[in-house]
C-alpha cells in the first residue's frame, strides 16, 4: 500500500516537472499547441512506465537512467545556450593545452587530486592511530589536527598555507600549497572514517588473532586492517568525488584547474553559464570514473565476506 | 621523557619564529638579477585582462604590465591569485607587482603600497535593454540593484562610500534607498540582470569598460548616463621597496608623458580614460 502510494508521488512530481520545463521549451507556441506538446510528453511517460514495470531490473534500471538523463537535458534547453562556444573551448577545459608549461584544466585538476588523494591517505591513516592511541601526544596531535582542519573552512586553510607559511620563511609555489592544504584538510575527514572502520571490527578479531599468537602489529596488519578497508571504501569513495570538486579552491593562489579556466573563459566571452556547465560535465564524468573504480574496488574485496542485499 | 620531547618541539617552533619575519627584500634587486618581472592580475576581467582565445592573457593592463617590463629591461611573467589573496598583501615574493585595476583605499595601504595611479574608472548603473524606466541614476533610488560582494558599489549605494584615495574626483549621492542585492561576483550580478527586466534585480552597478565590452559580446544592457563616480586605479606593491615604488612610478609617468599610455587606453577602451574627468 505504501509502496503505491509512494509511486504515485513519484509519477506525480515527474509529471508536474514534465510539465514545468513543456511551458519553458513551448513558451513561444501557441496554448493549443503547448498544451498538445505536454499531453504528447505525458503519453511517451505512461508508456515508459507501463514498459517499466515489464522489464528486468538492469533494463529498467538503464530506462530511468535514460529519463532522467533526457529531463536534465530538457532543463538545460531552457537556458538558450550557445553550444559552439562549449565546443571551442572543450579542449582548453580538458586542459590539452599547457599553460606555463605546466598541466591546466581537467588535466590539473585530476593532477591535484591523485597527489592529495594519496597524501591524504597516508595522513588520515596515520591520524587514525593517533586517535586510537593510548599515548598522550599522539593522541593530542592527532586529535587536534582532526578538530582544527574538520573545523576551519578549507578556504581559509589554503590561504593560511599560501600566505601564513612565508612568514615563517617557507614558500611555496601555488600548487604545492593548494595539494597541501587539500591533504590535511581531507586527511582529518579520512581519518575519522578509518578510525570508524577499524574499530567497527568487533574486538574478538584482534583476541583471536592473538590467541593464535600473532603479535598486536601482526593482529592490526593481518586481521583487523583487512576487514576495516572493505568497511572504509564507500565513505572514502565519496570524499575522493568531494576533493575531486573541492580542488577547485586551487584556484584562489592562481592555478588554472578546470573550474578557473570555465570562468575566465566564461568571463571573456560573456557566457559564464555556458562554460560552468562544460566544467559540470567534466566533473560529473571524472567523478563517474571514480564511483565505477569504486564499485568494482568494492566487488573485489567482498569476495568471501557476505554479499550485501 | 615525553617532557624533553616537547620541549624539544617548542624550541624548534620558536626558533622557526625568530627566523621569520623581515622578509621584504628588495623587490627591484630581485627583479633586476632575474630579468623578469612576476604580475599579478586577473584572467576573467575584460577588457582590463582576460584570457584570449588562444589562451594567452590580453587587455589594457596585461599591455600595461608587458609595457612597464619593457621599461625597466625585464621579461614579464603573469599569475592570476585570487583578489583576496592579493590585497592580502604579504606576497612572500611570489610576484611583484600587482597591475590589476586595484583603487588605493587607506585600508589596503597599511599592507601594499601604491607606487602609481595610471588610469581613472567611470563606475555606472546598467539596467536591461527592455527597461523603460530609469534614464538617470536618481530614478534608479528605491530599485534592486545588483553588485558583487564587497565592491564600493555597496558604499556608494548605502550612502557612505569612502574613496580616500589622493586625486580622487568629488561626487555625490545620486541613488537613494537601493535594495542593493550582493551577488558572488560582479558578473554574478551582471547574469542576473540578463535574466530579464526586473526578473531579478531592475538594475546593475559595473565600471564603464565591462558594461562595453558586455554589450559588444551581445549581452541585453544599457549604460545609464552619466557616470556616477569615478575611481583612480593604481599599480600596487608588497610594501617596503621604495627604491622598486620610484622605478614603478618613474615608468608609469613615462608612459603618461610620451603617450602610450593614452594609446593603450584608446585601444582598449575607445577612450583615454588616463586622466581625472573634466568636472
Amino acid at each position: 500500500m505504501t509502496r503505491l502510494i509512494r509511486r504515485k508521488f513519484v509519477w506525480l512530481g515527474l509529471i508536474v516537472i514534465l510539465v514545468l520545463i513543456g511551458a519553458q521549451v513551448t513558451g513561444g507556441l501557441r496554448p493549443t499547441a503547448a498544451f498538445a506538446c505536454v499531453m504528447v510528453g505525458g503519453l511517451v511517460l505512461l508508456i515508459n512506465g507501463l514498459v517499466l514495470r515489464y522489464c528486468g531490473f538492469g533494463i529498467a534500471v538503464a530506462m530511468v537512467y535514460a529519463d532522467l538523463f533526457l529531463l536534465l537535458l530538457g532543463f538545460m534547453r531552457t537556458f538558450d545556450l550557445q553550444y559552439d562556444v562549449m565546443l571551442r573551448y572543450l579542449p582548453d577545459l580538458m586542459g590539452f593545452k599547457l599553460q606555463n608549461g605546466f598541466l591546466q584544466g581537467a588535466a590539473l585538476t585530476i593532477f591535484v587530486c591523485i597527489v592529495s588523494i594519496m597524501a591524504a591517505t597516508l595522513i588520515a591513516f596515520l591520524a587514525a592511530l593517533g586517535r586510537l592511541s593510548r599515548q598522550p601526544i599522539a593522541y593530542g596531535v592527532a586529535t587536534f589536527y582532526v578538530s582544527f582542519f574538520r573545523g576551519t573552512p578549507l578556504m581559509l586553510q589554503v590561504m593560511l598555507i599560501f600566505l601564513g607559511l612565508p612568514q615563517i620563511g617557507l614558500v611555496l609555489a601555488a600548487i604545492p600549497s593548494g595539494i597541501l592544504a587539500l591533504s590535511l584538510c581531507y586527511g582529518a575527514y579520512m581519518a575519522e572514517i578509518f578510525r570508524a572502520g577499524i574499530i567497527a571490527v568487533p574486538r574478538g578479531q584482534t583476541e583471536g588473532a592473538m590467541a593464535l599468537g600473532l603479535s598486536k602489529t601482526q593482529a592490526l596488519w593481518l586481521v583487523v586492517m583487512p576487514q576495516a578497508v572493505r568497511l572504509v571504501i564507500p565513505p572514502t569513495g565519496s570524499q575522493f568525488i568531494a576533493m575531486l570538486k573541492d580542488s577547485a579552491l586551487v584556484s584562489i593562489l592562481g592555478a588554472w584547474e578546470l573550474l578557473y579556466i570555465a570562468r575566465a573563459y566564461g568571463r571573456a566571452e560573456f557566457r559564464n553559464m555556458e562554460m560552468l556547465i562544460a566544467a559540470a560535465a567534466i566533473y560529473w564524468a571524472m567523478s563517474i570514473v571514480m564511483e565505477y573504480g569504486q564499485s568494482r574496488l568494492e566487488k573485489n574485496l567482498q569476495r568471501g565476506a557476505l554479499k550485501p542485499m | 621523557m615525553h617532557k624533553k620531547h616537547s620541549f624539544a618541539a617548542a624550541s624548534l617552533l620558536l626558533s622557526l619564529a625568530v627566523t621569520a619575519g623581515a622578509d621584504a627584500g628588495p623587490v627591484l634587486d630581485r627583479v633586476q638579477s632575474a630579468k623578469k618581472l612576476v604580475v599579478a592580475t586577473d584572467a576573467a576581467y575584460p577588457p582590463q585582462s582576460f584570457l584570449d582565445k588562444d589562451g594567452t592573457m590580453k587587455g589594457f593592463d596585461v599591455d600595461v604590465g608587458a609595457e612597464i617590463g619593457k621599461r625597466l629591461g625585464v621579461s614579464v611573467d603573469y599569475v592570476t591569485p585570487a583578489w583576496d589573496v592579493i590585497v592580502a598583501g604579504h606576497w612572500g615574493g611570489r610576484w611583484d607587482v600587482s597591475i590589476g585595476s586595484m583603487t588605493p583605499t587607506a585600508q589596503r595601504a597599511t599592507v601594499l603600497d601604491f607606487p602609481a595611479v595610471y588610469y581613472y574608472i567611470a563606475q555606472i548603473l546598467i539596467v536591461h535593454s527592455d527597461n523603460t524606466t530609469i534614464r538617470k541614476p536618481e530614478d534608479a533610488s528605491g530599485k534592486r540593484i545588483g553588485i558583487g560582494q564587497g565592491e564600493s558599489y555597496e558604499g556608494y549605494l548605502a550612502g557612505n562610500l569612502v574613496l580616500d584615495a589622493a586625486g580622487t574626483p568629488p561626487f555625490t549621492y545620486r541613488i537613494k534607498d537601493a535594495q542593493v542585492q550582493a551577488f558572488e561576483s560582479n558578473a554574478m550580478a551582471r547574469d542576473n540582470l540578463k535574466l530579464g527586466d526586473g526578473k531579478r534585480i531592475d538594475a546593475a552597478m559595473t565600471s564603464m569598460p565591462t558594461a562595453i565590452e558586455a554589450q559588444k559580446a551581445g549581452a541585453p544592457f544599457r549604460v545609464v548616463e552619466p557616470p556616477v563616480y569615478f575611481e583612480p586605479l593604481a599599480l600596487a606593491i608588497d610594501k617596503g621597496d621604495p627604491e622598486f615604488a620610484a622605478a614603478l612610478k618613474q615608468a608609469v609617468a613615462d608612459m603618461r608623458t610620451d603617450g602610450t599610455l593614452k594609446a593603450l587606453s584608446l585601444k582598449w577602451f575607445g577612450a583615454d580614460v588616463t586622466s581625472p574627468p573634466a568636472e
